[in-house]
């Protein structure tokens, strides 16, 4: 994420005592580790335990004379159980939630600048209540800005009442927020605090804003080819829809699910690794998977014709593909409405 | 493949092209060019050719180098490592030094190397050399730890009691002056020369000097060939942990992480070998011994397909495993991988199948629900957990749940008080600089403060000295 840029609401150009800081919440990740052999240990004396300092996290201590017998961690392998918080922002990719906490502190004074000004070390000249965290994301296409829901909800017994949340010093008001992302292209999560700063002998609100941009960027190129099949048993003609998932992302994904949603008067039978009791393909970046299903129209003797055409066209429906990233991240894409152009086909010339 | 191979058995009429065609081929050399290593046994083929590699050294004519094209194994020259200069010559390595202690008489004595005596001691003073061993700067470690710290050893603490004390830098720079104080260690010490060699490059690795350890490595040059073989038991020379963690330390230093899955293979094959040898003979503690370093290699190769982010090979290769006495680990490690993958649904899966302890169990499906997403789910079984055991893995996905559900103030706590505890793993401080960083403007003293608090811990083999990164500064 972009450097915030600051945009003041304030006259007044005196410092907040309210700081915001953000962390974009992708999954936790597990810790890698090597596990080493202990040098200068004998050679030869089977499975020695490893050096503690090797591994992502200090085994617990040995209970019932069982050592480390609890021990979940599956050394000498490379990953643990143990997970590290986001290290970074990462990538915004189209299909994926993303989400964002968002932690407004009341700092407190550094004991130099407490005894600047007379006071114990710690403690805090002003009183700071009612912080309120409003957030709001601006997508590229759209002319407004959504307004974003923040979780946890304000909890009345924990005193964030309507009004906001009072701080000490040294305490933080954190929120969560989560969005779909939906459009390729800049977006801007604009977060406002508010807040009422009083003192012993006056009172004023106080509003700033800070300005997190990035970049959305196309996870996956979803190209698709509609085919004319010979018609089935009872006349109903039928096609064949084929897909290319693409992975343009620079990270790899899982494919959990590929789904058509039909309009009325058809139904389709799926050609993938679901059937074919096949793994859920992995998608590293820039490879591509073929997905391929047959589509048919359901003739009812009573209705007739099954499927609307529109000036010749064929509307088949959207295409819907969820998917996994590290740590089970998830994405979801839809297409938009796909179809065909009617073409009769040839008299039983194309075998199925 | 080379034609000048093909004619070799031919005679003398190999000239310039074969010797042009032995040289790329040294500088590349990998785990695949030991497949004429093991093909020959090393009790009738190595002295012979022991012998052939010693000419070289007497006649460095190209004629007679161009022997090293004769099917025989690999000769001498090629073990001689000269790996950091671009010319490749075998000649000004081998001038022997004064403590030498290889016979430079050897060739010209006319009996037959078959022999019944000992062998003669091998010389590793390639392994003396300063110039193999870089020096670790001290400039990623915190100040806290630096200055003012009556912890820091004393330049002549022996290295088993560094190891003890978690003193890993000092260690690694204690291993790497013992190997090059001259007059310290004999050339023929093999045993002395590995042992330190091995704590060097693991110490190294604790302190996040990974690539100093990829580049030093490159001294020993190929470990397959028969030079590191007992000429008279044709034992390899190197110890089985040290050939285990160059495997990966070379890949890293040639930028090529295939090599490490390759390496591994070569050192299975070898454990299989010797795996039959010790139930031909009915040694139950050698058979036992290699069925461990065997399941132990099975799961590297899977961690190297992780660390070249093969991840369906990697599950494909832990499936292929064969359930051992921990097959509980390798049902964790399977599922860690599928978590990792982002498949929740076959990590809980592999789980229901495979047979694992209790807490593993639930361990599994708290980071099941974290990975679908349910951090509240995932909270309770990890509250649950924690109350059963006093566990800094547990505690520290605690309070990551935590910070996820809206309560970093509360994980913040829980990791406070896991370092209060003594706990300090890389994780937990870096989780716990991050919540710093995003509940205070002013982060950096409370990671400095955290950084004195963690230099005031007692010293334990879990490593003591940590460096910048692990506080964020």
């Amino acid at each position: 994420m972009s450097q915030p840029r600051y945009q003041s609401h304030d006259a007044v150009k005196e410092p907040h005592a309210i700081s915001l800081k953000v962390l974009r919440l992708s999954r936790p990740s597990l810790v890698t580790q090597f596990p080493l052999q202990q040098p200068l240990s004998s050679p030869s004396t089977i499975r020695p335990p490893p050096l503690p300092a090797s591994l992502a996290y200090s085994p617990p201590a040995a209970t019932n004379g069982d050592a480390n017998g609890d021990d979940p961690n599956p050394d000498p392998f490379i990953l643990s159980p143990i997970v590290n918080l986001p290290p970074s922002f990462g990538q915004a990719y189209v299909g994926e939630t993303f989400s964002c906490t968002l932690c407004a502190s009341h700092d407190a004074m550094t004991p130099a600048e407490s005894a600047a000004l007379g006071l114990l070390p710690g403690a805090s000249r002003k009183s700071i209540r009612d912080v309120r965290i409003e957030a709001e994301m601006k997508t590229p296409g759209a002319e407004s800005v959504v307004k974003l829901e923040l979780s946890p909800p304000p909890a009345n017994a924990g005193g964030e009442g309507k009004r906001g949340l009072d701080l000490r010093a040294g305490d933080t008001l954190q929120k969560i927020v989560n969005f779909d992302l939906k459009e390729e292209g800049n977006h801007v999560l604009a977060v406002t605090v508010s807040y009422y700063e009083a003192t012993d002998v006056s009172g004023r609100t106080r509003t700033f804003r800070k300005l997190y941009q990035f970049i959305c960027k196309a996870s996956l190129i979803v190209r698709t080819k509609p085919g004319p099949l010979p018609a089935g048993r009872d006349g109903a003609r039928r096609w064949v829809l084929e897909a290319q998932l693409e992975n343009c992302g620079e990270d790899s994904m899982q494919l959990e699910k590929v789904v058509l949603e039909l309009e009325q008067g058809l139904v389709y039978s799926d050609c993938n690794w679901e059937v074919a009791g096949g793994q859920k393909p992995m998608l590293h970046p820039g490879e591509a998977e073929q997905v391929c299903f047959v589509v048919e129209e359901v003739v009812d003797s009573r209705e007739g014709e099954g499927v609307q055409e529109h000036e010749g066209r064929i509307v088949f429906g959207i295409l819907g593909i969820g998917w996994r990233g590290e740590m089970g991240n998830r994405g979801f894409l839809s297409t938009g409405k796909l179809g065909t152009r009617h073409v009769k086909p040839r008299e039983r010339k194309v075998t199925a | 493949m080379d034609p000048a191979k093909d004619a070799a058995p031919k005679g003398h009429t190999r000239t310039r092209s074969a010797v042009k065609a032995t040289r790329p081929r040294a500088s590349t050399k990998g785990p695949l060019d030991a497949v004429d290593v093991p093909l020959t046994s090393p009790l009738s083929a190595q002295p012979q050719q022991q012998q052939q590699a010693l000419h070289h050294h007497h006649h460095p004519s190209p004629l007679p180098r161009s022997t090293t094209h004769s099917p025989a194994p690999p000769s001498h020259p090629r073990m001689i490592p000269a790996p950091l200069g671009p010319s490749r010559s075998p000649v000004p390595i081998f001038v022997p030094g004064p403590i030498s202690p290889l016979p430079r008489s050897a060739p010209h004595s006319p009996a037959p190397p078959r022999r019944t005596l000992p062998a003669r001691p091998k010389d590793f003073s390639y392994l003396l050399r300063p110039d193999v061993y870089h020096a670790v700067a001290a400039d990623n470690v915190p100040a806290a730890f630096r200055v003012a710290s009556a912890k820091q050893p004393a330049p002549d603490t022996p290295i088993a009691e560094l190891l003890a004390r978690g003193q890993f830098r000092a260690a690694a720079a204690a291993a790497a002056a013992t190997l090059t104080t001259p007059g310290r260690i004999a050339p023929g010490d093999g045993e002395a020369i590995f042992g330190l060699l091995y704590t060097r490059l693991a110490c190294l690795m604790l302190v996040d000097a990974t690539a100093v350890a990829a580049q030093e490595v490159k001294a020993l040059e190929d470990l397959n060939s028969v030079f590191y073989l007992d000429e008279v038991t044709g034992v390899h020379l190197v110890p089985w942990a040290l050939r285990v963690l160059i495997v990966r330390l070379q890949a890293m230093g040639f930028g090529d992480p295939r090599r490490a899955v390759m390496g591994y293979y070569e050192l299975a094959r070898e454990a299989r070998m010797r795996l039959a040898e010790a139930m031909a003979s009915h040694d139950n503690s050698e058979r036992e011994l290699w069925k461990e370093r065997l399941a132990d290699l099975g799961v590297r190769v899977a961690g190297a397909l992780v660390e070249m982010n093969d991840l369906t090979g990697a599950a494909q290769h832990l499936a292929s495993l064969k359930e051992g006495r921990e097959s509980g680990k390798l049902t964790m490690a399977k599922a860690l991988l599928w978590l990792h993958l982002g498949d929740a649904e076959a990590a809980r899966r592999v789980v229901k199948a495979g047979e694992m302890g209790e807490k593993a169990e639930k361990v599994v499906a708290a980071l099941c629900d974290m990975a679908d997403g349910e951090y509240g789910a995932a909270l309770a079984r990890w509250e649950e957990l924690d109350e059963q055991s006093n566990d800094e893995m547990i505690g520290v996905n605690r309070a990551v749940c935590l910070l996820y559900v809206g309560k970093m103030q509360e994980g913040k706590t829980l990791l406070e008080g896991l370092v209060a505890s003594s706990r300090a793993s890389h994780t937990l401080l870096f989780n716990l600089t991050t919540m710093y960083e995003l509940c205070t403007e002013k982060a950096r003293d409370l990671k400095i403060k955290l950084s004195e608090t963690v230099a005031a811990m007692d010293e334990s083999p879990s490593g003591w000295e940590k460096s910048n990164a692990d506080f964020k500064l």
